[in-house]
């Protein structure tokens, strides 16, 4: 079939919208990364690679963030993809309740990021807040925590909110893939003596995969872009102990006043997402069957 | 062929929709400025969102005397006034009158050229001559500060009296008015660990310990260090407040709301944040009768300063704004005593404007600092570098985190050598 020159055109409107929204910040950050531009000036020197080298070599907070990051993203991909997959096994049947049970897990999804930070600074709030509370209650007070204000447990504190705010999300990504699983496949294994266990090792887990995939690619990238929630909750401390990249790169350009360095931290962050989730969909792909 | 004109069309469908949209909106603007045209437009834009009301109310006022101007008020959270200011002011539409935080803000809007030089303006001569040196650089008045705020702990004066506690006047009297707050079970002092505690009590803690006052330029320049006598003694004092029951249990994760409900309860002698903060606790609980009371953390014979002062929420004009004599008018207004004393009693806020009657209570009662008490200017605002000021803050949380004074101290020097050229 031979495809007309015109269908190129349709391209145009798309690429226009491309190329403002994605293709020139990006560009644009990548050149401001070898300047030594503060935001305001109209004045600014190339400084090549400097930007790159402080943030590499001499800048221990850059290098916390990092860390706090990754510790942030391993904590949600694993307890967000779990949770969901989880949630999606137990409500997987289309009953009443489970429709509703599902809209339930869904709706924090909804909800802004300054709503949900409001909602749980009071659950978390080491005096009144209803989490110590409800510890003290059910008589394990010994349990009761600083959760925001010691700097060993708040990232992990902020994890959890962010698998709350967002396993109801990934939820329905997993129940939408098991519901393409065919049921033959389950009555066959049956037939043949499987047990729960195989069936879900050797059936569920290998053709969910493909949504396994988007699930924990997704809670990663979401967990490097989780500014909003951490920026309201901590602010990024006490002490840098919630400091993730994007909330440095917000300090660092906007407080600082220091573009030409935040612009190399974010060309950096963008390098390390894009590593992380190539390795990811090599990894997952790698399970993938097809029966 | 057929296709590639049906593509066309399209696209010329699209472009035709576009332009009768920015048509029909192009004509509705002009609509709007025309309507508008008889007035000139004043972007105003800062950070007190608490104090909105008597601000709509002064500049109902203004506009009354001056038909002529119209003057659109912005207000942004002060997080994002702090970041983003810069950003609006650059083109000059917004923001033709502004307002600027003292320290690292103000330093970097004046590298950037963002204001218009005051100095010769009658309307300063209005102002008290030694609070509005903070808005001066290179000889030139480009900022004026409005508000005078006291950044010290806010004390339960009806709370003292019934304990007969006197205000401490060194260390050892401090301590003993402690314990008997202790033993009382009233905790000492209410601290907002979670947000401004820090960035507040910091400057009280070591006003004496830490005489010199350009001992943050000092920094900046590499000749002092925070592993100096003057910044881990204050740290030891961080350390002695939180270990010994002075501040509430888990201080760190404790906002500023759940400290003032606790000084509005009365489960809390003192909040550790500022004078701004007395008409909301007497809002939470009118029979409050209130003060100030900084921390003395040295013997009597070393107490230099007394307390904190800032003056702050600084007025400019935009360098970029063609409204600059308009802008000039509303300043002039502003420093009028008359709507100065409106502004003040309103908010419950001191203000650097000359011969202000204040009204209420607390005002009167703590009028005194302005005059008869050797304050010293918030320290914390004589950073210019925003990484050095978190690094300075960040030694603090880190110490309330149980790290010893010296680790802390050491660690905020690195960041701070990361980050001065």
């Amino acid at each position: 079939m031979k495809i007309s020159k015109a269908i190129y055109l349709f391209f145009i409107p798309g690429l226009i919208l491309y190329s403002i929204f994605f293709l020139f910040p990006t560009v644009s950050a990548l050149y401001y990364s070898f300047t030594d531009w503060d935001g305001i000036s109209a004045d600014f020197n190339y400084v090549g690679f400097a930007n790159y080298e402080r943030a590499v070599t001499g800048d221990s907070i850059f290098m916390k963030s990092v860390g706090n990051n990754l510790e942030f993203m391993i904590f949600v991909a694993i307890f967000q993809t779990l949770a969901a997959l989880i949630f999606a096994i137990i409500l997987v049947k289309n009953t009443k309740v489970n429709y509703y049970l599902r809209a339930l897990f869904f709706f924090p999804t909804i909800l802004s990021s300054v709503s949900v930070a409001f909602i749980w600074a009071f659950v978390y709030d080491p005096n009144l807040g209803i989490l110590n509370q409800l510890l003290n209650l059910l008589g394990i007070g010994f349990l009761t925590q600083n959760w925001l204000g010691n700097g060993d447990i708040a990232i992990y504190s902020l994890a959890f909110t962010q698998v709350w705010f967002h396993a109801g999300q990934m939820l329905i990504i997993f129940v939408a893939g098991l519901h393409a699983i065919p049921n033959d496949l389950y009555e066959a294994a049956k037939m043949e003596g499987a047990s729960k266990w195989q069936l879900f090792r050797k059936i569920t887990w290998p053709l969910l995969a493909p949504s396994a995939t988007i699930v924990i690619a997704y809670t990663t990238i979401q967990s490097f872009q989780a500014f909003d929630l951490i920026f309201a909750l901590t602010g990024g401390g006490p002490n840098y102990s919630t400091e993730i990249i994007s909330t440095y790169i917000y300090t660092v350009a906007f407080r600082n006043y220091d573009f030409g360095y935040a612009s190399g931290i974010s060309v950096i962050f963008m390098c390390i997402i894009a590593l992380i989730t190539y390795i990811q969909f090599k990894v997952l792909r790698s399970n993938r069957v097809s029966y | 062929m057929k296709k590639w004109l049906a593509g066309f069309m399209f696209l010329g469908m699209l472009f035709a929709a576009a332009c009768a949209d920015s048509s029909s909106q192009e004509e509705q603007d002009s609509d709007d400025s025309s309507s508008a045209s008889e007035a000139t437009e004043l972007s105003f834009i800062h950070w007190r969102g608490e104090d909105k009301e008597v601000f709509e109310d002064i500049i109902a006022q203004f506009e009354e005397e001056n038909p002529d101007i119209d003057i659109k008020m912005n207000i942004y959270p002060s997080e994002q006034y702090q970041s983003n200011a810069q950003q609006l002011l650059r083109d000059g539409s917004t923001g033709d009158v502004f307002t600027s935080f003292p320290g690292s803000q103000f330093e970097a809007m004046k590298e950037a050229g963002l204001f218009t030089d005051l100095t010769n303006e009658d309307f300063v001569g209005n102002f008290s001559e030694g609070p509005i040196s903070v808005g001066q650089a290179d000889g030139k008045q480009l900022a004026i500060p409005y508000q005078l705020v006291f950044n010290m702990p806010v004390y339960n004066k009806g709370m003292f009296e019934e304990l007969g506690l006197d205000v401490p006047k060194s260390w050892s009297q401090y301590q003993e008015m402690v314990d008997t707050l202790i033993e009382n079970d009233i905790v000492p002092v209410a601290f907002p660990g979670a947000d401004i505690g820090p960035n507040q009590t910091m400057n009280s803690m070591m006003m004496n310990n830490a005489k010199d006052e350009e001992v943050f330029q000092k920094l900046e320049s590499g000749e002092e260090s925070l592993t100096n006598d003057w910044w881990t003694n204050t740290l030891e004092d961080f350390q002695y407040f939180n270990e010994n029951g002075y501040f509430q249990e888990n201080a760190l994760g404790t906002n500023q709301d759940s400290a003032m409900q606790m000084v509005a309860n009365e489960e809390a002698a003192m909040l550790a944040t500022g004078s701004y903060h007395m008409a909301a606790l007497k809002e939470l609980n009118p029979d409050l009768k209130l003060g100030l009371l900084p921390p003395i953390t040295v013997p009597e014979n070393e107490v230099e300063y007394e307390g904190i002062h800032t003056a702050t929420f600084m007025l400019a004009i935009n360098k970029n704004s063609e409204k600059k004599e308009e802008a000039k008018q509303f300043i002039n207004f502003l420093s009028q005593p008359e709507i100065a004393s409106q502004y003040a009693n309103g908010t419950g806020q001191h203000l650097t404007v000359k011969d202000v009657e204040y009204e209420s209570e607390e005002l009167q009662n703590t009028a005194h600092w302005i005059t008869d008490k050797k304050t010293r200017f918030q320290p914390r605002y004589l950073i210019t570098e925003a990484a050095v000021e978190d690094a300075v803050l960040g030694s603090i949380e880190n110490v309330l985190g149980d790290a010893s004074p010296e680790d802390a101290a050491a660690e905020a020097q690195q960041i701070v050598e990361e980050n001065i050229e």
